[in-house]
């Protein structure tokens, strides 16, 4: 369960202080599929950077099963993410060497599984998300965005996160393809029992989640 | 897959980059063990010339040098006054002296020429009559035809004659010892053959018979016309006890020479002249000198331009990766990790391009030495000819003196020691570790978050 209370986040521009997120509250409980609608600039991007424990809000708390990661040191932080949070992002951000299979067992060496199990489980999570077990041994440029995407998810799910946070997943994918990656996503939080919570764009995509929240000038307007 | 083989993997990850920054390295590092291997080389040379032709100094009675000037020859007073001096490890005395053809039944075998007449001018003519003052044309029709005179070494050391430096060379017959005062010879080979002598034969000098002990040959015309024999000997014959012309003397320590020829002088005074060969040494030395400093600011330079290569290839990477490290850190690596990681890779970089760069070393560094030493000592052997002078005896040891250093100015042989070898390869971590240093900050400022960043 996600509960984020109070968070307020500043920043010290050039042009003054800027307030990027101002006094939000909002719940998530397990398995639900969420997502964040708002334009650009509405403060989407700093939301999730605080959610994924990625920066540190000026205040208020983002409570994660319990635990305020924003008050956790940042050695802290890098732990956390790597064992209870996975990321999703619009262009997946796949390291561009490294084949599949290889990318979701970096995931895994950081979430502290002992080599000789990575890879059996990588494979097993490649497959779950729907890859060839040739594809898996391919590098991301011999990939298609629909393939690449699908990795991302599997990279994500690698360490059983307690949360998903997906920064428009579907946003450089076509529609179609779009539309499958989301029916996994959604799949994912029922079956794996995974709290997701995506930014995005696409109000198709938005009306099919759980629960929807509006983000406009750092408030949620729901 | 590990942090070390990613590392590893990431070095050739764009085989043109890595292809052309190894090269630049190896460059750097290959220039890097050359000099060294200059370097060292030079110096122990610089050791040698220091410690061979460094320590021995020349004494002669002020105003003498060979037979020409004037003066009294050093007495044995003198002798003791100068072995007694703390540091002299060993001294060598001559004395010499020229026989004319009423001294000796053998033929002189130096050709007399217009320098030895001139020489003769003087002497002679003291001889003459003071009537002939009165006319200058009548007294030099007066003076008596010059003669050509065989000399006569007195020495404690018959090694002293060689020119080069080295043993004498006897070609027949045994050494004399320059200690005792039998009436034995070594007879020069040029004079030996004009006078039909071989060992065992003898001869008449200062109304004496000595026999010939053996034959020398120095490749030097002026001494192989002449006539060695034990110092004490000649000392008897001339009627000169305890006289000498000329004292090599040996210091312990190349360290020393300074202060002892200052020692010396002060005990001397103005009855003797000094010549160092540290101080010539020391400005024939000079020029290698300047070599190993070359060298030193060449390794300083070749190890500042590697680290630079490396720093910038690594920045320029970290700054290309720099979604790559922050992606990394959102799934959850640590600053260290990945820092590990880039390391890896610096070092991967730099172990093959010091692998290839040291064997470019090991090749280039023999002609490398040489063409540095060949182009720097054609300079100093200019500046030694005007030194040596007339070849007469003390100029002539000093010389063959001179000639040893010059020998060891052209003999620097470029050889590949181990601590040159382990120099170049520490020096290569040091790169290593300086081009890696800068990116890991670049690294751990890198923020996580920065991956949300919509392109």
């Amino acid at each position: 369960m996600l509960v984020v209370k109070n968070l307020s986040k500043s920043f010290n521009s050039a042009s003054g202080n800027v307030t990027a997120l101002d006094n939000i509250n909002m719940r998530v409980n397990k398995g639900e599929f969420a997502s964040i609608i708002g334009k650009s600039g509405s403060g989407k991007s700093t939301l999730l950077s605080m959610l994924g424990a990625l920066d540190i809000p000026t205040s208020g708390s983002v409570e994660v099963d319990k635990v305020d990661i924003a008050k956790l040191s940042a050695s802290q932080q890098t732990n956390y993410r790597a064992r209870k949070i996975g990321f999703i992002f619009q262009y997946y951000n796949l390291i561009p060497n490294l084949t599949a299979l290889e990318n979701v067992m970096l995931a895994l060496e950081f979430g502290g599984m002992p080599s000789k199990l990575r890879k059996s489980r990588a494979t097993e999570l490649l497959s779950d998300v729907g890859l060839e077990p040739e594809e898996q041994l391919r590098k991301p440029s011999r990939l298609s965005g629909g393939q690449q995407q699908r990795v991302a998810i599997a990279r994500a799910l690698a360490n059983k996160p307690a949360i998903i946070l997906a920064d428009e997943p579907t946003g450089n994918l076509d529609s179609e393809t779009g539309k499958k990656i989301f029916n996994l996503l959604h799949k994912l939080s029922r079956t794996k029992d995974v709290t997701i919570l995506a930014v995005t764009h696409d109000m198709d995509i938005a009306g099919k989640t759980d629960r929807t929240f509006k983000l406009k000038d750092g408030k949620v307007t729901v | 897959m590990n942090v070390i083989s990613r590392g590893v993997k990431n070095a050739l990850r764009s085989p043109m980059r890595s292809g052309a920054i190894i090269l630049m390295l190896a460059i750097s590092i290959g220039l890097i063990l050359s000099m060294l291997v200059a370097r060292s080389s030079v110096d122990s040379q610089i050791e040698d010339v220091k410690s061979t032709a460094g320590t021995s100094i020349t004494i002669s009675p002020a105003g003498i040098m060979g037979f020409a000037g004037g003066g009294d020859p050093l007495t044995s007073d003198q002798l003791t006054t100068i072995k007694d001096t703390t540091h002299i490890a060993s001294t060598t005395a001559t004395l010499s002296d020229q026989m004319e053809s009423t001294d000796t039944n053998l033929t002189a075998s130096l050709e007399l020429g217009s320098f030895g007449a001139r020489q003769q001018r003087f002497s002679d003519s003291n001889t003459t009559n003071d009537a002939a003052e009165s006319n200058n044309t009548e007294a030099a029709s007066s003076r008596p035809t010059p003669t050509p005179r065989t000399t006569v070494t007195g020495t404690t050391d018959q090694n002293s004659v060689s020119t080069d430096g080295s043993d004498l060379n006897i070609t027949s017959g045994e050494s004399i010892d320059g200690s005792s005062n039998n009436l034995i010879a070594l007879i020069g080979t040029t004079l030996a053959t004009k006078n039909n002598l071989t060992v065992g034969s003898t001869f008449t000098a200062y109304e004496k018979t000595i026999t010939v002990n053996g034959i020398f040959e120095t490749g030097n015309k002026f001494q192989d016309s002449g006539i060695v024999m034990p110092l004490a000997t000649v000392q008897d014959l001339t009627g000169q006890v305890g006289s000498v012309n000329s004292i090599v003397a040996t210091i312990d320590s190349s360290d020393n020479v300074d202060s002892t020829v200052t020692a010396l002088k002060a005990a001397l005074g103005d009855k003797a002249d000094i010549t160092s060969q540290a101080e010539q040494a020391a400005t024939s030395v000079s020029s290698l000198e300047s070599i190993s400093a070359l060298a030193l600011a060449g390794v300083i330079g070749a190890t500042i331009a590697g680290a630079v290569i490396v720093l910038l290839a690594m920045i320029m990477i970290v700054r290309e990766r720099r979604r790559e490290i922050g992606v990394i850190k959102a799934i959850g690596g640590t600053n260290a990790k990945i820092i590990t990681q880039f390391v890896t890779e610096a070092l991967a970089l730099t172990i093959i391009g010091s692998i290839i760069g040291l064997s470019l070393g090991v090749l280039v560094s023999g002609p490398m030495t040489n063409s540095l030493v060949s182009s720097q000592s054609s300079k100093t052997s200019t500046a030694q000819t005007s030194f040596g002078g007339e070849g007469q005896k003390p100029s002539g040891m000093v010389k063959g003196g001179m000639d040893q250093i010059g020998n060891n100015l052209t003999q620097v042989t470029s050889s590949l020691k181990p601590s040159a070898f382990a120099a170049a390869i520490g020096i290569t971590f040091i790169i290593a570790i300086i081009g890696s240093a800068a990116p890991a900050w670049f690294i751990a400022r890198i923020r996580p978050a920065e991956v949300l960043r919509t392109e």
